[in-house]
């Protein structure tokens, strides 16, 4: 079976220097991958070029062995296959909670079913289940967006992913900004998520919450510095991997 | 914005249209519109439409017409800018004695300041036309009556906003020169000058390209100007001269609101006129130059029109009041009247403000059908409703309907241009998250766009309504459209006892107006 | 009203919200700078370009400050093209005859003509006959001058495409197969185009709404209304009899799409009206030398030829307020003189 992500030398250009250069990186089903890399290093390229919203300037794509596809309706359904969780969530505030998380659906409903959703309370249960996943209840799902707390909003998002159905999970810094518990909350909560037939992609910082991944990338200055299977990597030696990645940044290095 | 309390029980969201579908609900217009449409298209003049539209691609480029079009365009621009300078000039004096802060400042009591405001609704509440058309009879056809009948209404406007700027600003560090013992005339000046003149601008500029489709519609109705040829090229039906003089205004007003926008970034003008905020106004000596420019470019300009302010004094009065038979005027079918006013402004407001975001979302976020609606929609902004009426009737039988469709034209490009800059205000983001999980790029900017934008440009549009309630009257000759058609009829008849009646009640409605809009923008701007 | 709290400006500045991050291009701002420059310095030029028929204000303008302008004018019934081919030549021809400066100002509708006139703006009007009795109303001592020798017995015709099937007919009593057709007037303020021919459909039995849509069009004009009943825009119209025979003779009406179908019986129609004060601001006797020169227009002059011809006629004749008594009277029937 053809990996879920396969990224073979991809180049994106930048103002002074490359965005990325030359970075290959093939995810496959059941696989959970941390990206990580000072600020600037071009995580959030990646994953732009990742779920398509960025074509890179040279380089290969391909979702589960296929090209981004020419057609409309095949390149949407391309996309309806990765979910990202975006750095902002990228909620709609003025929308109910149910309403965006059928927003993720949108890309297999038509219009009819789109404008219903703008009406009518749709797809209730599914909706429910999703936010029990995400531990929260299913009171939330009248309510409107702007309303919620910080946390609740991230798990909406979260349970957003859930509903698109995606094989490919991406997320960009989703534990940025947040309390050290909620972190670890949320993190297990995507961990779970990304089993076999699904892999999950996630960017992060700090480097503090590598446990429950089994491979870790190094990106630095838009070149991939290294790609390890956690499984065979001695403490020390990623220690090692993570000085060279952070060299010279003030972020601190380990917990 | 919108807090739906945790414990709302869920049936009470039923069928209740969320924020991306109410900008779309007044279109819902267009569905009876459509269905009495066949029955009013006589179809006699497909031919003329034709050639009328061919002409676009053919204007006349005979040296003669194009210099009379150039010449003409030089007046009504001419009359733009001096009725703007004058509004602005209006405006400042008025709304300085119509703010409370002023007044308590200055004198230590504010009530003169609500009466004042109070006084100033009246010149507000008339079109630019009607003042045009009546300082026509008191003044003569002077260039000045142009000129006034733009300032007098925009100046009141003006006066209005800065009042309520002013009245909105923080007023400590007034308090502070006044305790300091500075005189109140300084002290003003000092406090509330420098965070005022962004905001003054930004919707001063605002209020300039208003002046322009102003002076160019007060043309259309004789006073002068590239409107008057477009009006007699129009008549006689001389296609090719018409689209010279159209293609010529297009050009001058895209400039003029691209500079506009220019200026706006470049100064730094506030998104909002919340002048608390820092880092507002960035180049205070730019914009204070530009202010101090404006006199001496009014003088130039208003000799170079033949501008004479002494005119004025030489007024007459309105003939045949003396004989005036108040008992025709009490027989006019008011009620008929007055339901033909409200109906067609309804029927133009929600066809131009639903129209706006339909179009934005068949067009979809593709470059050609963006480039497509935006030439639409400033060829909406460019035609005075009028011509476009006239044009109509080729088609369709005159009626509310065609009056309708004439005014929504105008306003759908207005309203149009006000939605496309909010929405480049919105960003992508959401947008592009919803393409990426793979809806279609309507779908995603349905969702992702319209909603941040829903509330603000509906509170615009119940504004837009107010206005287009003004505007009725330069529809009027389409026929069977209320107050505005009656009023044309009157004033070509010399009734001066019926134009009187009509243009009070006229002031009323739009007062009435006034309040309704101004209480619908509340609450939607405040949420629910 | 004075409802504090938000405003136009508020929701204005919300919506137009500008961008803030977007530095313009550097080609682009100049370019923006030398349009806003150009645009400002527009205006300026307006005298400079200003042919005939620029606009009215420069032309106003010097007589408020005092120069002796006799300022000229007329009801615009036909096309601008040839108002403005044939007034300026009249200006030219007057000015030579009475030795002063002699203007021409154009105008956009017939009401605005009148309104001109009553407040002094315009000396010598070419009016209508509908529209010279609301002049003289309005102008208690205006003097009516001249007018053609067609205008005596002038007369309306009644036109229609050939599209809409409508046949010639003899008899008034044909107005009545209008019933139920699509019909335009001119200006409504014309007498040939409007005022006598409602009479006489009222005459006939036609009223008003019975036409299609139940109300009949104004097209503004002669010559619109020949071009619209020649486009079937509207099944039928009615103009004036010179405009239609010169339309005719120039090929601007098409027989095979517009027709005649009746020509109404004779009125007085246009005719030249001067304001009362003329003698006071050009000297004494400037009235009559005024009369004079017009009458004395005749076809041997190759300029004043010209002149005739535009007019449609062979020479102006003596005039008097009272011949227009009966276009007064139908002015009041319907509602056009108070």
């Amino acid at each position: 079976m053809p990996p879920l992500l396969d990224l073979q030398h991809i180049h994106v250009a930048g103002r002074d220097q490359p965005r990325l250069h030359d970075v290959t990186l093939g995810i496959t089903a059941g696989e959970r991958v941390a990206l990580l890399g000072p600020s600037g290093a071009g995580k959030s390229t990646l994953l732009a070029v990742a779920n398509g919203l960025l074509t890179p300037e040279a380089g290969t794509v391909l979702w589960s062995g296929e090209p981004p596809a020419r057609s409309p309706r095949l390149r949407r359904r391309q996309r309806a296959r990765i979910g990202t969780l975006w750095q902002d969530l990228r909620l709609i505030e003025e929308l109910t909670v149910q309403q965006n998380l059928n927003a993720a659906r949108l890309a297999r409903w038509g219009w009819p079913r789109a404008l219903l959703n703008l009406l009518l309370p749709l797809e209730s249960e599914a909706n429910a289940a999703a936010l029990e996943q995400v531990g929260l209840g299913a009171e939330l799902l009248a309510c409107s967006v702007a309303a919620l707390s910080g946390g609740q909003r991230q798990r909406v998002a979260i349970a957003r992913l859930l509903r698109q159905e995606p094989q490919l999970l991406l997320a960009d810094e989703p534990l940025a900004s947040l309390d050290p518990r909620l972190a670890t909350e949320l993190l297990e909560l995507l961990l779970r998520q990304a089993e076999a037939p699904r892999a999950l992609l996630l960017s992060l910082h700090r480097p503090d919450l590598l446990r429950g991944f089994d491979r870790v990338v190094g990106l630095r200055r838009g070149r991939l510095l290294f790609d390890r299977p956690m499984a065979f990597l001695a403490t020390s030696e990623l220690e090692a991997l993570l000085a060279e990645l952070y060299r010279g940044e003030a972020v601190g290095l380990m917990p | 914005m919108s807090t739906a309390p945790l414990s709302q029980p869920y049936p009470l969201a039923l069928l209740r249209p969320a924020a991306p579908l109410l900008p779309l609900l007044p279109a819902l217009v267009l569905l009876p519109v459509l269905a009495l449409l066949p029955g009013l298209v006589h179809g006699g003049g497909w031919d003329l439409i034709g050639r009328f539209a061919l002409a676009a691609l053919t204007p006349s480029l005979d040296p003669v017409v194009i210099q009379a079009a150039l010449a003409g365009l030089a007046i009504t621009l001419g009359m733009a800018l001096l009725g703007w300078i004058a509004s602005l000039a209006l405006g400042v004096v008025l709304g300085l004695a119509s703010s409370r802060v002023v007044w308590q400042v200055c004198g230590g009591c504010r009530w003169p300041a609500g009466m004042i405001r109070r006084l100033l609704a009246l010149p507000r509440s008339i079109h630019e036309l009607l003042w045009g058309l009546l300082l026509l009879q008191l003044v003569g056809l002077q260039p000045v009556v142009a000129v006034l009948a733009i300032a007098i209404p925009y100046g009141a406007l003006v006066a209005r906003v800065l009042a309520d700027l002013l009245d909105g600003l923080d007023s400590r560090r007034l308090e502070a020169l006044r305790s300091a013992g500075a005189p109140a005339p300084a002290a003003l000046l000092t406090a509330l000058g420098p965070p005022l003149l962004p905001g003054l601008l930004s919707y001063g500029g605002y209020r300039l390209e208003c002046a322009l489709r102003s002076a160019t519609l007060l043309g259309v109705f004789g006073l002068g100007g590239l409107g008057t040829d477009l009006k007699l090229t129009l008549q006689s039906l001389e296609f090719r001269e018409l689209w010279t003089g159209l293609w010529l205004l297009l050009a001058v007003m895209l400039t003029l609101e691209t500079l506009l926008g220019w200026l706006r970034r470049r100064w730094l003008m506030p998104r909002r006129l919340d002048l608390r905020r820092g880092g507002v106004g960035g180049r205070g000596r730019e914009m204070l130059l530009l202010l101090l420019a404006l006199p001496p470019l009014a003088l130039l300009v208003g000799r170079a029109l033949g501008v004479d302010p002494q005119a004025l004094l030489h007024g007459q009065p309105l003939p045949g009041l003396d004989s005036a038979d108040w008992a025709g005027v009490w027989a006019l079918p008011w009620l008929q009247l007055v339901a033909g006013t409200l109906l067609l402004t309804l029927l133009a407001a929600a066809l131009a403000v639903g129209l706006a975001p339909l179009q934005l979302l068949l067009a979809g976020p593709g470059r050609w059908g963006q480039g497509v609606l935006r030439f639409s929609w400033a060829l909406g902004r460019l035609w005075p409703p009028p011509l476009t009426a006239l044009l109509l009737l080729f088609l369709l039988q005159p009626g509310v309907i065609t009056a309708a469709l004439a005014l929504g034209f105008h306003n759908l490009g207005i309203l149009g241009r006000l939605l496309l800059e909010s929405s480049e205000d919105v960003g992508p983001a959401v947008e592009e998250a919803l393409s990426c999980a793979g809806s279609g790029p309507r779908l995603a900017l349905l969702y992702g766009r319209l909603s941040p934008m829903a509330r603000p440009y509906l509170a615009y549009g119940a504004y837009r309504a107010d206005v287009m309630l003004r505007e009725t009257v330069v529809v009027g000759l389409v026929g069977a459209a209320g107050l505005g058609s009656q009023l044309l009829e009157s004033l070509s008849a010399f009734a001066w006892d019926q134009v009187l009646a009509l243009v009070a009640v006229y002031a009323l409605l739009t007062l009435a107006g006034e309040e309704l809009s101004d209480r619908l923008r509340r609450s939607l701007l405040a949420g629910h | 009203m004075g409802t504090g709290g938000t405003t136009q400006a508020d929701d204005l500045a919300d919506i137009v919200g500008q961008s803030l991050r977007m530095p313009m291009p550097i080609r682009l701002r100049a370019t923006a700078m030398v349009a806003g420059l150009s645009l400002a310095l527009v205006p300026l030029l307006a005298p400079l370009t200003g042919g005939p028929g620029a606009g009215l204000p420069p032309a106003l303008a010097q007589q408020s400050q005092g120069l002796k302008v006799l300022r000229i004018s007329a009801i615009p019934d036909q096309k601008p093209e040839k108002l403005n081919r044939l007034y300026p030549l009249v200006a030219q021809e007057l000015s030579q005859q009475l030795g002063v400066t002699v203007k021409y100002v154009p105008m956009v509708d017939y009401p605005a003509a009148v309104s001109a006139f009553r407040t002094g703006d315009l000396d010598l009007v070419w009016f209508g006959g509908l529209t010279g009795v609301q002049a003289r109303l309005q102008k208690s001592g205006a003097k009516v001058v001249a007018q053609r020798d067609i205008d005596a017995s002038f007369n309306s015709i009644f036109i229609a495409s050939t599209r809409s099937g409508l046949q010639p007919f003899r008899q008034q009593k044909g107005l009545t197969s209008l019933k139920g057709r699509r019909f335009t007037f001119g200006s409504e303020s014309s007498t040939s185009g409007r005022l006598m021919p409602q009479y006489f459909l009222t005459q006939a039995g036609v009223k008003l709404s019975d036409f299609a849509d139940g109300a009949p069009g104004f097209s503004g004009s002669h010559d619109a209304t020949i071009a619209l009943v020649s486009s079937g825009a509207y099944d039928a119209g009615v103009v004036n009899e010179q405009v239609w025979l010169s339309s005719l003779k120039d090929g601007k009406a098409n027989p095979t799409k517009v027709i005649a179908l009746w020509k109404s019986p004779g009125y007085q129609d246009y005719h030249w009206i001067a304001q009362p004060n003329l003698d006071q601001r050009f000297g004494k006797g400037f009235s009559s030398r005024l009369t004079k020169a017009i009458l004395a227009w005749r076809p041997s002059d190759p300029k004043q030829k010209q002149i005739l011809e535009l007019f449609g006629a062979q020479k102006f004749v003596p005039a008097s307020a009272s011949s227009y008594g009966r276009i007064e009277q139908v002015g009041r029937q319907i509602g056009k003189i108070r």
